[in-house]
């Protein structure tokens, strides 16, 4: 049988635990410093993602000390107390170091060689758990990983994850080609290597509805190439406003799907088209290039989430406490950005319209934390947890059947703000200090608002505790259903 | 006492499940099929306030848990007050697992997943309701 060809290796890291590292290993006195990066794995059908958890310091004189054959080594003590941490925590071990140089990294002959030496010893230790060594210059990684499975592979680069994505190779890349004219205007903007960013950016949007129709519409013109959309509902009468290209034909009337007579309800039902279906005719006018993966179905769903790990970044545009309680765990557990947008009419207790708002709540690993912030209510994700029968036994506040007040252009705020914090993103034109805040739009007073978000040391999601599953991959389980029995 | 198989529910609701049979003797727990359960605690002792001296306890650990709440929880129908009054508020009339049941709605506002357990919110709920 052909041997399978070794999947790319790609570090993740997040933001501020580069600069953590960037600090220690330039300090500014052109030497070589040490340190240890425990990482989850996320492995998919294209990649294997190592990400970043924890960066340990090694103390200079203590723990990285004159090498017996190199010009510094890592103390096997150290070695070996962070390789045990690693193999008992389930997370890969990597050894790090660096050399001088800006954009171009490799080991030596003498670190390929201390590797050779050392880490079939590690790998044992390690016990089913990847090592591995990282060099670093200052905007350059290079890697050796020794898999568990025996193989051995080049990492091929890292993705650091913060208010921007910055990508580190061992050698600057080959040029991108140069983007399709159409994109001439928005080439100006970003270059042609940004639209190429794009051409190979993998995006999920989870909800299409008002707002995550906009966003597909808006970054499927951008010319992003790869989509998962995901979403349960059909089209209705009354969505027909606020969904982007929707056609009458696309919704079956409210006569029917309101019918007295209950056998022309599924038949309304089966004549309305899918969001998604909606959504994937919008993407593909917009890019014919581009590739959609549409799935009929709610994220709690087994199977679903797990579409969502190898994303460069999520929208969610679906407003449910469960959607937002996945949506959260996968961002931190796979460090993968993105952002939580709606747009919300919040009546008064006398049912008056009290406050009109567009939102986008940028989360990222090391910020927006929804859970620390208080944006998964824990009631509510009761509620939507159980059976609707239960649930509906149990109703005494709130009810499934209250629809809230909608508006195309509330939605358009909201998409427009998440959209560019996308773009910024991921081209690398949002600044390092780039604020992270959630943004309101308040249109009844013409007024943007900035909040702050919170993050707990403790927390199951983005906190460092040891039942945390930042950073933890596939070594953790997402919140979602079980699958079902056999 | 029924505690389900490690397969048919999440390992956090098997943690939860396991800390509770650790502190009541008499546990039932059936999995929902979707990776949380439903719960009875049985012979939970009731205050001076009530006519009856003991209680099952019924509430649904759902696959959620612990990022979910766990809530509303159940009791048996046919609780009263020694002095005839009314259960009062947080309480009503309600099924568990086709059940009657008097329904106890005690929601957990700013929950911290990290540290409310399901064992925790059970002892505070019968602590509030031994205190009407």
């Amino acid at each position: 049988m052909a041997q399978q060809p070794m999947k790319p290796h790609r570090l993740v890291l997040p933001a501020g635990l580069k600069s953590q590292l960037d600090r220690h290993l330039f300090p500014g006195d052109r030497d070589e410093h040490g340190a240890a990066i425990l990482a989850g794995v996320a492995e998919t059908a294209g990649e294997v993602r190592l990400l970043a958890r924890e960066v340990v310091l090694a103390e200079d004189g203590r723990d990285f000390v004159p090498g017996e054959r190199g010009y510094r080594m890592l103390k096997a003590d150290f070695i070996t107390r962070q390789v045990v941490r690693a193999r008992d925590e389930r997370l890969a071990y990597l050894a790090v170091h660096n050399h001088g140089g800006t954009d171009r990294v490799a080991f030596s002959h003498t670190d390929t060689r201390s590797h050779e030496r050392g880490y079939p010893a590690l790998r044992q230790i390690a016990r089913g758990m990847h090592v591995g060594a990282l060099v670093f210059a200052k905007r350059a990684v290079a890697g050796d990983i020794w898999r568990s499975d025996g193989s051995r592979v080049a990492l091929e680069g890292a993705t650091v994850v913060g208010p921007r994505r910055e990508l580190l190779t061992p050698k600057p890349g080959k040029e991108p080609q140069r983007a399709e004219p159409h994109y001439d205007r928005q080439v100006r903007l970003f270059g042609d290597r940004g639209q190429d960013i794009l051409a190979r950016a993998r995006v999920a949007i989870v909800g299409l509805g008002g707002v995550g129709s906009l966003i597909a519409e808006f970054i499927g013109r951008l010319g992003v190439g790869q989509f998962i959309i995901i979403d349960p509902d059909r089209a209705e009468w009354t969505n027909l406003p606020r969904l982007v290209g929707a056609r009458r034909s696309d919704a079956a009337p409210a006569c029917l799907a309101e019918s007295a007579r209950p056998w022309l309800r599924p038949l309304a039902h089966a004549l309305s088209r899918p969001k998604t279906s909606l959504a994937e005719r919008n993407i593909r006018r917009a890019n014919p290039k581009t590739a959609v993966r549409a799935i009929r179905s709610d994220i709690v769903a087994p199977q679903v989430a797990n579409q969502l790990v190898d994303c460069d970044f999520i929208f969610l545009a679906a407003d449910t406490a469960r959607a937002r309680n996945v949506f959260n765990a996968v961002v931190h557990q796979y460090l993968i950005p993105g952002v939580q947008v709606g747009a919300k009419v919040v009546p008064d207790k006398a049912g008056n319209v009290a406050d009109v708002y567009a939102v986008a709540r940028l989360v990222t690993p090391e910020s927006g934390c929804l859970q620390c912030s208080g944006f998964v209510d824990a009631a509510k994700l009761q509620e939507e947890s159980m059976h609707k029968e239960e649930r509906d036994a149990q109703r005494y506040v709130e009810d499934d059947g209250v629809v809230a007040p909608s508006v195309i252009t509330l939605n358009a705020s909201a998409a427009a703000q998440a959209t560019n914090d996308f773009l910024f993103y991921m081209t690398g034109l949002a600044k390092n200090n780039a604020s992270l805040d959630y943004i309101y739009y308040h249109p009844a007073h013409r007024e943007p608002r900035q909040e702050k978000s919170c993050r707990r040391p403790n927390c199951l999601d983005c906190g460092q505790g040891s039942r945390s599953r930042f950073g933890r991959g596939d070594g953790s389980r997402l919140p979602v259903k079980l699958p079902p029995k056999r | 006492m029924t505690l389900p198989e490690a397969h048919n529910v999440t390992p956090e609701v098997q943690a939860a499940i396991v800390e509770i049979a650790a502190a009541y003797p008499n546990v039932n727990a059936h999995p929902d099929g979707d990776g949380g359960a439903h719960v009875v605690v049985q012979d939970v002792p009731l205050g001076p306030a009530y006519a009856q001296r003991k209680t099952w306890v019924g509430f649904h650990i759902t696959y959620a848990y612990p990022q979910a709440d766990v809530y509303p929880h159940f009791v048996r129908a046919d609780l009263s007050r020694v002095d005839g009054g009314a259960l009062g508020n947080g309480t009503s009339g309600g099924q568990f697992r086709g059940q009657a049941a008097i329904q106890l709605s005690r929601r957990s506002t700013r929950l911290n997943p990290a540290v409310q357990t399901a064992l925790l919110k059970l002892q505070k709920v019968i602590q509030w309701l031994n205190s009407l």
